[in-house]
């Protein structure tokens, strides 16, 4: 079996921020890691002095290699170490050719490039971003087996699925001067020595791939120090100050997309925060069912009531005032077209729908027979080209009002700037009347919306969440969706009629797009299984039911002493069953010290950690091993009973369970 | 004059031509009478609007040999040629205000069956 990471940068380029490469620290990470084959993997460059110095200062096989991107992804190309002068040259044009961070090779220029690809050895980032493209992937033709994925989770989803490629995973690691801990993402291989045919023949194979030396897909490596785990369900156990929490950070900052519940972080006592805390996260129930009202706010919004009652106002007032002039009426004032009205323009907005209807039944050629059977072919077209005919009329005659109405406006321009007659203003009664609809209609829509209702309602495990809108009952909790100190009071007192708080809101120095929001409160609720409100215990419950569900979304799930925040009996029936679970998907780690988590939920693995006083040095140790194994070990080879630890710190040691088990328990039943 | 029925103020006149005179039919706050073309205020035109678009609303047509008074001229005509367009474009209003938030009314109905009951959680809702 051999550890390999063919993925690895050694110099800054416009795709890296930057970094001073060190190769003491690669040295080190591949002593410490124990890897048997690197590849170096730069961005669209390749420098052969630097290779050349690596290979001199490292003792394992080297292979020479660029990741290059390719057509919106990125794929390594890693080559064998027979023809180096003319692998730079080649990737010399690459790196000529890309001289953006945006350019991207294509692939017929990349096939130019290399001519001979099966030369190489070709991974695209499969599971990984940037993705090269299943379309990009089949292009270069049946040259690519095996890609690489970003976490444990894809890797194993990898090999169960019997379409996809042979997965690998890899550090895609920098190596600088202050770096701290290394990447524990490599893969083994099903080889007995390093050669690059025996490398390309093992990625073609599912069988030949792992993610642990002698234990298959079901261990990784967890830590740079050795520390392997399972990757279903882990336990770490061990006593205060023994490095529990240590640990679980540094298995949180060596790999991507970890879920991880801090102790006490999901404590909710403070009702009103979990309440904020439920509408954030439901905030997109909110936004759906509010999206149509949206709309009509940005709609109503623009509609001036007042406006158009001044303008009707105007045009009577000044058209009877203008009559009643008529005796004194002067050569300008007397002519027509003084106070004629303007030609309307017919709106073609419906008409334009229909002809898109008529072209839609036309044209459609999934339901063709069913659209035939009821209307034929050619009325179809009848339809469409009378509907199209119609348009262009309408659209003839609307320009020659416009071009009519803009000689009559210069004319009226003219004649009112040398009459001294009232002039008659105008006013768009269709508009006016259209206006009022509207207002109608969203004042029907608002009080609707106020009405008490259910809007939605979630499960989870005993849970459910409901969302309720309803209308406010006072300013302080419009208060609360502005954030700011706006003086709503005034507004408020128009909440009863939609079109004039609308109004008012629109005065006030609010976000104009989020108006839409002060008119209806939409509530959540959790309820337990009961159907009451849930108690301050349940919310911390409820929330890390909720975060354990979330963790589906990541490729690892950390929990640091659930217990801390929960009872025995919540831990057993709903949190164990739910951890189970999840780490059928993806592994997950637990750090207790309670005995219901630590014993009872099974493990696949149990981790111990100690501290130790050596020499006035104060070491941590790991140990490790299966929950049935009666010695646990560590990397050093040294060994720990199990049985005691459990004891120690589950159960506050033996003397303590004795007495719980004989005196209280058994007194107890008695 | 007796008072209208609103079956009746569906279908009837609203501006008329007599003794070479303008008049518009003004219906509001229980008067119901004929007034002068030249005495129409914002709200009567107001009303009027409401009439075009809901009522079969007819007119005398707008003769100028017809009104000897110019100024009734002036003003019947104009709001002649008005409510004529109005009138001309009522099926174009009617289709324009069905489609208007369409979505919107159907979504927030208040009697809907996609909505869960209320009472079904309200009850527990707060009782502990």
């Amino acid at each position: 079996m051999k550890k390999i990471d063919l993925h690895i940068h050694t110099i800054a380029t416009s795709n890296d921020s930057y970094f001073d490469f060190d190769l003491f620290k690669l040295k080190e990470y591949v002593q410490k890691l124990e890897i048997d084959c690197i590849a170096i993997t730069n961005h669209n460059v390749f420098d052969l002095n630097q290779y050349n110095e690596i290979c001199k200062a490292l003792d394992i096989v080297v292979y020479p290699g660029i990741e290059i991107d390719l057509n919106g992804g990125h794929l390594l190309l890693i080559s064998d170490k027979d023809d180096l002068f003319d692998f730079t040259k080649k990737c010399a044009i690459i790196n000529n050719l890309k001289k953006t961070q945006e350019d991207y090779i294509s692939v017929e220029k990349f096939k130019e490039i290399f001519p001979s690809l099966s030369r190489y050895l070709l991974i695209p980032h499969y599971h990984k971003n940037p993705i090269l493209s299943q379309q990009t992937i089949k292009e270069l033709d049946t040259l690519i087996s095996s890609g690489e994925v970003s976490s444990i989770k894809k890797f194993k989803s990898c090999i169960k699925d019997k379409d996809s490629l042979v997965p690998l995973i890899f550090s895609d690691s920098r190596y600088f001067p202050e770096l701290k801990s290394f990447s524990t993402k490599q893969t083994y291989i099903d080889l007995e020595e390093i050669s690059f045919s025996g490398i390309k023949s093992c990625l073609t194979d599912k069988q030949k791939v792992f993610l642990s030396k002698d234990e298959g897909n079901e261990f990784f490596q967890a830590t740079d120090e050795g520390l392997r785990l399972s990757t279903g369900l882990n336990v770490i156990l061990g006593e205060r100050s023994t490095g529990k929490t240590f640990t679980l950070n540094k298995i949180f900052s060596s790999f991507d997309n970890i879920k991880y519940i801090r102790q006490f972080s999901l404590l909710q006592n403070d009702e009103e925060k979990f309440k904020e805390l439920l509408s954030r996260r439901h905030s997109s129930v909110s936004e759906d069912y509010l999206e149509e009202f949206k709309k009509v706010v940005d709609d109503i919004k623009n509609i001036d009531k007042k406006q158009n009652e001044i303008d009707l106002e105007k045009y009577i007032t000044s058209l009877i005032k203008f009559a009643s002039e008529s005796e004194k009426a002067d050569a300008y004032s007397n002519t027509n077209l003084f106070s004629e009205n303007p030609f309307p323009i017919k709106n073609l907005s419906n008409l334009k729908k229909l002809i898109e209807a008529a072209k839609l039944l036309n044209e459609n050629t999934e339901y063709k027979e069913i659209i035939n059977r009821h209307i034929n072919v050619e009325t179809l077209n009848s339809l469409e080209i009378d509907l199209i005919k119609e348009y262009l009329k309408i659209e003839e005659d609307n320009h020659k009002k416009e071009w009519l109405n803009n000689l009559i406006s210069t004319i009226k321009g003219e004649l009112r700037f040398r009459t001294s007659s009232t002039v008659p203003e105008d006013a768009d009664f269709y508009n006016i009347l259209i206006d009022n609809e509207k207002i109608k209609k969203f004042n029907k829509i608002t009080a609707n919306l106020k009405t008490e209702k259910i809007i939605d309602s979630k499960e989870i495990r005993n849970f459910r969440i409901v969302a309720t809108s309803k209308e406010f009952t006072s300013v302080s909790q419009l208060q609360k969706i502005c954030r700011r100190k706006i003086v709503l009071s005034t507004a408020f007192q128009q909440y009863d009629n939609p079109y004039l708080y609308l109004r008012a809101l629109k005065n006030l120095d609010l976000e104009e797009t989020e108006l839409y929001k002060y008119f209806v409160e939409i509530d959540y609720k959790t309820l337990n299984k009961h159907g009451f409100n849930v108690s301050g215990g349940e919310r911390s419950e409820f929330n890390l039911l909720h975060e354990i569900n979330d963790a589906l979304k990541h490729d690892m799930l950390l929990i640091d002493e659930p217990e801390s925040s929960f009872d025995n009996i919540f831990l057993k029936n709903e949190v164990n069953a739910l951890l189970k679970d999840i780490s059928k998907s993806i592994p997950v780690i637990v750090v207790t010290h309670n005995n219901t988590v630590g014993a009872s939920i099974k493990p696949n693995y149990i981790a111990y950690t100690k501290r130790e006083i050596i020499e006035n040095e104060i070491t941590y140790k790991v140990y490790y091993g299966y929950p049935y194994d009666k010695q646990l070990m560590n990397n050093n080879g040294e060994t720990i009973e199990n049985f005691q630890i459990m004891l120690d710190c589950l159960e506050a040691g033996n003397e303590e369970y004795n007495k719980r088990r004989t005196e209280t328990y058994e007194i107890l039943k008695n | 004059m007796k008072n209208i029925t609103k079956e009746e103020l569906k279908h009837m006149k609203f501006l008329k031509i007599e003794n070479s005179k303008g008049f518009f039919f003004k219906s509001r706050e229980e008067v119901n009478n004929w007034v002068e073309i030249d005495k129409i205020t914002k709200e009567d035109l107001f009303d009027l609007l409401d009439k075009a678009i809901s009522s079969e609303f007819e007119m005398d047509e707008y003769q100028e040999s017809d009104i000897s008074h110019k100024a009734h001229q002036i003003v019947y005509k104009s709001i002649f040629e008005k409510f004529s367009t109005l009138i001309s474009n009522k099926s174009k209003f009617k289709d324009e205000c069905d489609s208007q938030y369409k979505s919107a009314l159907e979504k927030y109905k208040t009697i809907d069956d996609k909505h869960l009951p209320i009472e079904n959680t309200e009850s527990n809702i707060g009782n502990q």
